[in-house]
């Protein structure tokens, strides 16, 4: 299997002088092709830290992180900003959406880069992903017209647009509540079905059960991590018993 | 508590809150300067006019005088105080000799006097009146003030040689608008040179009471006496030195009303976007229960110390600065006396200018009312409908580029904000445009056309000559003959007795001829066509009460005759009091003649003046340009430096402007700046986004600043020029510099702050500004 992401030892600090502290603290992380994985740990673990440092967002002070085969310490930074647009998705725990535009224009926003002449197939690809995630009918919308779930549905329209090759999750059902979020876990396992790499930031035992693989973090490390079956769609409630009982393990 | 509040918020924006004091303080400085430079020009005019006693009336007179009967005049009127007449030897040019350089080329009637001895007094530079030894000559001011000449230079008088041993302030001659000029020599000398020149009489008066100069005039007119040449008055002396101060002083106040309406719009941009940013917090204290009012006070505190704080910095430099500008003013007049109640004045402006901007602050914090608690707790922002930009959706943009769009999209999305920034552009806009246009209108060639002057190329002045109808002849006759003259026109200038609506008469000048071949500009009304008809200047109509249309009627050979105003012109000639008809008249003497010339050839012009002035002496020949160089250049030459300055502090103010505004707006805007970055958004694209906002912003602002410029510019630059004596009149536009120069400018100046002013969303960390 191809790898998608290799963390090698990253490190990763804030703060100066006596203040400094590792936040990633050596973290090695391999990701392969199609892969769904979640990470978990307690708030200032350093799982968002680590998403954004995978992701080629953020930075590292030291370690390497290759993404689909490139060293991204040694790419600039407009290349950077092509691969965020081209072959990863963002969805984040709150909407990141532009208050200027409604929810059609928000979701086609990135695709639409330097490539207004295909603005008509732009605009059709993003009506066939509203309307698979439910929420054709509000196109015309403006952001604050609409709940947090649609919000969030919009913000994975936006990241599936480049047909990417993985979708970052941070915290991405968080501000939801329970129904919203499973329905949301829903749409990301039918985009992993389809071949799409996810990696999700959480601290809901409910939502990374979903996942095949679960990496658990604690002061800037991975200290444990489980795999898990292919989500049947039946077996919820036994596989969070799982998860659960690994974190009662480690003490997260 | 408020002094912790105001210290984090100015050290968490610093470039703003100084930005901000900058323009209070500059805005300061010349609401100040304006206070402390009108008390001193009043008071310094004051002062000259008072040491040198200035006559209330004065009668200029050549040809021959009858003394006796003027004393007796005197003698009999009850309202003078005094009366004297001085003698003006009025010397060609070519015979004064400065130092190195003749007056040879000068348009100035260049004359001279002996020191008075009752009032008029020629004063030194010290305000003390002249003592002046033989052999010394005291030269007018403005010969020093141009370089001409300097103290210990020889000088040169119709051969005879004399030391200029000082500089006069004459109290009727200073400006370079008055027309003659005043050298002092002892009488001695003068005894020695009264033959070289032509004479003309000063007729004065001092009077006990100056408010009765009305009937006074009337008194001297009815009483026939002497009155060939111009008459002026009192107060016509003052506004005549107080002129070019007088203008340097409103360029100043309109200079700063339009800095001050940018400080508030700065306040008022930086006030908008804060309470966009603490929507959230604003709600939160509502919902607290704070009141209003305590809200208000924490946002109002710091710009009360921002505008104390740039008040006190503004008036620190309007007193530094005031020296310089009160130069001229010191040189041409002397020290003012209320020179520490003009301070006191300066310091009210700026407190005007500090109320000012805590009242706007407070109006504009009047909005907080508004906020819904609830909402602003839930949204973090106004639920505001911008229709406008709901319509202009980016899945249905096929014109612009997408950052381009982006751009486009903010500023219709945030008109309020960027009202701000737009009102500031068009301002700048204004000010590049007026002045140039201004200038441009001042220095080209038909402008004299608002001056009562035609557009010609040659004038030929005659007067103070006998035999003067033979003279004009002979020149007409070579002029018949040189074909180099396409047209020419003869004007001869007579005066004439018109009655007045309470039966008396009064005095006027009118010049004869056909007004057709050199026309002027009329303010009203046109030219005098029939033998019935007159045109009035400005200052005549006034004085006489007549309006276009009107019947005035002239007493010529002692029989009655009505005109009806055909037309009413602005003239700075000749006291600005002049009249123009065509009807043919015989019996009157002439005044004077000019003749204007057009030649087929411009380059011509130099050596056909040269030609004319040598063949004929006793006239003054004058190239038109060389006369409103002479009569004009300083005030061009002072509005092409005020214009230069004004395109300088316009771009200045453009680049803080923008600099701030998009300083402030990446600030405000991290959070979408992150997303945008997060979405695969590279730095040069934001940057593009902003550049777009701006110039988007920018070419409106240079649309309707050009349009304000050629409306409102133009009624206030004619009221600049209405000081001259001119009323009407539309700019002459340079339109490669005013629609094209001047916008690129601006652009270029705009697109570098917009640059710099962003350079900080390349440092927006998407990891860090995401989670909000």
């Amino acid at each position: 299997m191809k790898k998608i992401i290799i963390g090698d030892h990253i490190i990763k600090s804030f703060g100066e002088g006596d203040e400094k502290r590792n936040v990633l603290d050596g973290v090695s992380v391999e990701m392969n092709e199609g892969e769904f994985v979640a990470i978990m740990g307690p708030s200032g673990s350093g799982k968002s830290t680590l998403m954004f440092a995978l992701s080629g967002t953020d930075g590292v002070n030291g370690g390497k992180v290759v993404f689909d085969g490139r060293d991204l310490s040694a790419v600039g930074e407009n290349e950077l900003a092509d691969i965020r647009r081209t072959k990863m998705g963002f969805v984040f725990q709150q909407p990141t959406m532009l208050k200027n535009l409604n929810i059609l224009d928000n979701i086609i926003l990135p695709s639409m880069r330097g490539n207004r002449k295909n603005a008509a197939k732009i605009t059709e690809k993003a009506r066939a992903l509203m309307k698979r995630t439910g929420i054709a009918e509000l196109e015309k919308r403006n952001i604050t017209q609409v709940s947090g779930g649609q919000l969030q549905r919009a913000g994975i329209c936006r990241a599936l647009m480049s047909n990417p090759k993985i979708i970052f999750g941070d915290e991405p059902t968080g501000a939801l509540n329970s129904k919203s979020a499973q329905e949301i876990m829903d749409i990301f396992s039918g985009i992993n079905a389809e071949g799409t790499a996810v990696m999700l930031v959480t601290h809901d035992a409910k939502i990374a059960a979903r996942t095949e693989r679960i990496m658990f973090m604690r002061d800037g490390k991975i200290v444990s991590e489980m795999r898990l079956q292919k989500f049947s769609g039946t077996d919820i409630d036994d596989r969070m018993e799982k998860v659960t009982a690994k974190m009662r393990e480690i003490g997260i | 508590m408020y002094y912790r509040i105001i210290r984090n918020d100015i050290l968490k924006s610093k470039a703003i809150t100084l930005t901000t004091m900058i323009f209070v303080a500059a805005a300061a400085m010349l609401v100040s300067l304006a206070a402390i430079l009108v008390v001193n020009l009043s008071g310094a005019l004051d002062t000259l006019m008072t040491q040198a006693k200035t006559p209330h009336f004065m009668q200029m007179h050549s040809g021959d005088i009858d003394t006796a009967r003027l004393t007796s005049f005197a003698g009999q009127n009850s309202n003078v105080d005094e009366f004297q007449v001085l003698e003006f030897l009025n010397m060609d040019g070519a015979q004064i000799i400065l130092g190195d350089s003749s007056l040879a080329n000068n348009v100035q009637d260049n004359g001279f006097s002996i020191q008075s001895k009752k009032f008029d007094y020629l004063l030194d530079l010290d305000g003390n009146i002249i003592n002046v030894s033989d052999g010394e000559l005291y030269v007018p001011i403005s010969y020093m003030r141009d370089n001409t000449t300097k103290v210990g230079d020889k000088a040169v008088i119709s051969g005879k040689e004399f030391t200029v041993a000082g500089f006069l302030r004459d109290s009727q001659m200073n400006s370079t608008l008055s027309s003659s000029k005043r050298f002092l020599v002892s009488e001695k000398d003068y005894a020695e040179i009264k033959n070289l020149g032509g004479m003309e009489y000063l007729i004065e008066f001092r009077l006990k009471d100056l408010s009765a100069l009305g009937a006074f005039e009337a008194a001297y007119a009815s009483a026939e006496l002497e009155a060939n040449g111009p008459t002026i008055t009192y107060p016509l002396f003052k506004t005549i030195n107080a002129l070019s101060d007088g203008m340097m002083i409103a360029v100043i106040l309109l200079v700063s009303a339009l800095v001050v309406a940018i400080a508030f719009m700065c306040i008022r941009f930086t006030l908008l976007a804060k309470i966009e940013d603490d929507y959230r917090e604003i709600g939160v204290m509502k919902a607290i229960g704070l009141r209003v009012s305590d809200i208000k006070k924490i946002y109002l505190a710091k710009y009360a110390a921002i505008a104390a704080a740039g008040s006190i910095l503004g008036f620190a430099l309007s007193v530094m600065l005031k020296g310089m500008l009160l130069e001229n003013i010191r040189l041409y007049m002397g020290e003012s006396e209320n020179s520490s109640f003009a301070v006191a004045l300066g310091i009210i402006g700026i407190l005007l200018v500090f109320l000012a901007i805590i009242s706007y602050v407070s109006g504009v914090l009047k909005r907080f009312r508004k906020i819904s608690a609830a909402e602003a707790i839930r949204f973090g922002a106004s639920q505001e409908k911008n229709a406008g930009a709901n319509r202009f959706c980016l899945n249905g943009n096929r014109l612009f580029n997408t950052n381009i769009f982006l751009g486009i999209k903010d500023v219709l999305a945030r008109k309020r904000l960027y009202a701000t920034m737009l009102a500031v552009l068009v301002i700048s806009a204004f000010i590049i445009i007026v002045p140039q246009n201004l200038y441009n209108t001042i220095s080209s060639k038909s402008f004299i056309k608002y001056m009562g002057i035609g557009n010609y190329d040659m004038r030929i002045d005659i007067q103070q000559i006998d035999n003067i109808s033979e003279k004009a002849a002979e020149i007409l006759k070579t002029m018949n003959s040189d074909s180099t003259i396409s047209k020419y026109a003869v004007l001869t200038t007579k005066t004439f007795k018109a009655k007045m609506e309470d039966g008396s008469e009064e005095n006027i000048k009118i010049e004869l001829g056909d007004h057709s071949i050199f026309p002027i500009e009329y303010s009203q009304g046109r030219a005098p066509a029939a033998e019935d008809e007159i045109a009035l200047s400005a200052l005549n109509a006034d004085e006489l009460s007549k309006k276009v249309g009107e019947v005035i009627t002239l007493v010529i050979e002692g029989k009655e005759k009505n005109l009806t105003v055909s037309g009413i012109y602005s003239d700075i000639t000749n006291g600005g009091k002049t009249a123009k008809a065509v009807f043919t008249d015989n019996s009157n003497d002439i005044m004077w003649f000019v003749i204007c010339a057009e030649l087929s050839d411009q380059s011509l012009v130099d050596e056909k003046t040269s030609e004319y002035a040598d063949r004929f002496v006793f006239a003054t020949i004058s190239d038109i340009d060389e006369f409103i160089t002479q009569t004009y250049g300083s005030t061009i030459s002072s509005v092409k430096k005020a214009s230069n300055a004004a395109i300088a502090v316009a771009l200045i103010i453009t680049v803080l402007v923008t600099l701030l505004f998009m300083k402030m707006l990446v600030v405000k805007d991290r959070y979408s700046i992150a997303v945008m970055k997060a979405f695969g958004f590279t730095n040069s694209d934001i940057t593009a986004q902003y550049v777009s906002r701006s110039v988007f912003v920018l070419i409106v602002g240079i649309v309707l600043g050009t349009l304000l410029a050629n409306t409102l510019g133009e009624v206030l630059a004619g009221a600049v020029i209405s000081t001259f004596g001119a009323s009407t009149f539309h700019f002459a536009v340079n339109p490669l510099s005013a629609y094209l120069l001047s916008p690129l400018m601006m652009i270029g100046s705009v697109l570098i702050a917009t640059m710099i002013g962003t350079s900080g969303a390349g440092q927006i960390k998407i990891s860090e500004s995401i989670k909000e």
